[in-house]
């Protein structure tokens, strides 16, 4: 049987702040016993992938770098009805993805968790290195107690 | 002669998560301008290795992509163990092979199902095709659920492998898990043939075009098996086959004014690689089912349709798991050990090569005596195939230059997409605006 929470992190973690997905799930990973009922997963860039691991769910708590128009280093917490997707696919690759088409298609099938929760963080900076900038890694603990307050509720 | 005049410009320039630019211009029948630029920003993975441990490139090139991460994995470890001198043993070949099998049936069917499956409906995505088509769409999710749990018991992930280590493998399954998959992947044959069923009644959409090129992919010499892992560099314009480690003298590299992506050429002035090419080089060692599949779509030896690649695609996906079966019975009759890996590192430079899911992919790496990466060097599927991509074009608009110019600018994007270009895995960052 599966889990029926699940946390996902996203991203890519050789892209500075974009890695800030996987970074948190990691970290998130190390409290992984006290919740029993949550699987913490780090998703990188499978892409579809995400409709695998979200579905047969009760809830699902997803963390990705996201341009919001935010200052960098904001955190938000939203649904999927409160946001517009503005990313221009070119349908051309399974190599590009958008995860609010992904849940779109997944409430389609019936497969969708009752409840998704998105955790977005506005990014600094999105190149080539391993670290997060520092405007991130300065909050990482405030994301952190947001995501797992989001865990007890 | 065609007088019209025909303005394209599919455009999807981000120079964070790239796409490739369509444009074709032609004035009185006349054309001035057909190009596939490909504007991505360049990605310098090879010199974030440079460095690091020859123990940890497998992990760090597994986030090149999200698609293909297993095979990325499995180049850099065959050309680490390459370069080292260091040796793996049979049981953790084959439980490789299996690994990748998994990558190859994901990929295949997302190809098929996701990006294909809507030409063929005549809509725009996947998301409409839920409600046009449920129970395809059903099917095909079916099998890619089964192709990350398949990932998922051998790599360790369904995404970027954790149980890859140069020598071996860190963790190998169970032999009841292994007879678990092995009942799974028996059951899917079914809904395989399903899947090529529905393609089947929607192949009049697939475009009737052709255009003499080379093929290139592994093969291997003297062997039954139609190859994805292991062999040497074959192609259909030349007997014999090329060392893995040579593949710069196939490749040949070069700059295009209209791509930042790197182009290739071989015999010709182009090649393509993918699963037609490993096709057109390995048709007659297809297994039973698959060679079945091929033949309902009247694809053959030679093919030359750029567009039934996707075809080829579902027949490789039922060989990978008819071969996965078998590949099973044969790690279970020897029963499996736990073996320990023990190596040390040394001084040396090699290449490894594997198939990933839309072509030959070469990862060729340097190390200094302690096993630091001194160089690396990445040449992948998709840029091998932009030249070839360029030249269909050139053969096929004047072709269809009469046609309206939605269905021109259809059958080049189809096209495109039949290659499944890799031109944006590297970033996949949420882009939203809020509703309220």
């Amino acid at each position: 049987m599966r889990k029926p929470v699940v946390v996902l992190g996203l991203g890519n973690p050789l892209m500075a702040d974009e890695g800030i997905g996987v970074y948190l799930v990691e970290r998130l990973m190390d409290s992984a016993t006290e919740y029993p009922a949550v699987d913490f997963v780090d998703a990188g860039t499978g892409g579809v992938s995400i409709l695998y691991h979200i579905e047969g769910r009760r809830k699902a708590v997803v963390i990705d770098c996201a341009f919001m128009g935010e200052p960098p280093g904001a955190i938000r917490r939203f649904t999927p009805e409160e946001v517009r997707s503005t990313k221009v696919l070119a349908h051309q690759s399974l190599h590009e993805a958008d995860l609010m088409r992904i849940i779109a298609m997944a409430r389609q099938l019936g497969e969708a968790p009752d409840q998704i929760v998105i955790f977005g963080i506005q990014p600094e900076r999105v190149e080539l290195g391993q670290d997060l900038s520092r405007t991130l890694t300065e909050r990482i603990d405030e994301y952190i107690s947001m995501i797992l307050h989001e865990l007890e509720s | 002669m065609s007088n019209r005049t025909v303005n394209i410009n599919v455009h999807h320039i981000t120079r964070v998560e790239g796409h490739g630019n369509i444009v074709v211009n032609a004035k009185n029948g006349k054309i001035e301008k057909l190009q596939w630029q490909v504007p991505e920003a360049p990605r310098f993975f090879e010199a974030m290795v440079r460095g690091r441990s020859y123990e940890d490139i497998q992990t760090i090139v597994s986030r090149i992509c999200g698609i293909c991460s297993i095979s990325h994995s499995l180049a850099a470890t065959k050309a680490v163990e390459n370069a080292t001198g260091i040796q793996v043993s049979e049981q953790a070949d084959k439980i490789r092979l299996l690994m990748h099998y998994s990558e190859q049936l994901q990929s295949h069917v997302l190809h098929v199902g996701y990006l294909a499956a809507p030409d063929f409906f005549g809509v725009p995505s996947v998301v409409p095709l839920v409600a046009i088509a449920p129970d395809p769409v059903k099917t095909i999710i079916g099998l890619h659920r089964l192709g990350n749990d398949w990932s998922n018991l051998i790599a360790g992930r369904t995404t970027h492998p954790v149980t890859l280590r140069p020598g071996g493998l860190t963790k190998i399954p169970t032999e009841k898990q292994l007879r678990e998959l092995q009942d799974r992947l028996k059951k899917s044959l079914a809904d395989l043939t399903v899947m090529a069923n529905v393609v089947l009644s929607v192949a009049g959409k697939i475009p009737q075009f052709e255009r003499q090129t080379e093929y290139v992919s592994l093969k291997e010499t003297n062997s039954s098996t139609y190859a994805f892992y292991h062999g040497e560099i074959a192609s259909t314009d030349y007997k014999g086959t090329v060392p893995v480690n040579n593949w710069k003298t196939v490749a040949n590299e070069y700059v295009s004014d209209q791509s930042t992506a790197k182009w290739t050429k071989w015999h010709r002035d182009s090649y393509a690689v993918g699963a037609l090419a490993r096709f057109n080089n390995n048709a007659d060692l297809l297994s039973t089912t698959a060679k079945a599949v091929a033949k309902m779509f009247g694809l053959k030896k030679g093919c030359c349709n750029p567009y039934l690649n996707t075809v080829a695609q579902l027949a490789e996906a039922v060989h990978v798991v008819e071969k996965s079966i078998e590949l099973i019975d044969e790690l279970l009759t020897k029963g499996l050990k736990s073996e320990a890996v023990a190596v040390s590192p040394k001084a040396g430079k090699a290449s490894g090569a594997v198939e990933a899911p839309r072509g030959i992919l070469f990862h060729e790496y340097e190390f200094d005596r302690k096993g630091n990466c001194m160089s690396a060097d990445m040449c992948i599927p998709t840029n091998q195939n932009h030249a070839n991509i360029q030249k269909d074009f050139e053969k096929l608009v004047p072709e269809i230059l009469d046609e309206p110019e939605d269905v021109i600018r259809l059958k080049l994007e189809m096209l495109v997409r039949s290659y499944d270009p890799c031109v944006s895995c590297s970033t996949h960052m949420l882009d939203v605006e809020f509703v309220r």
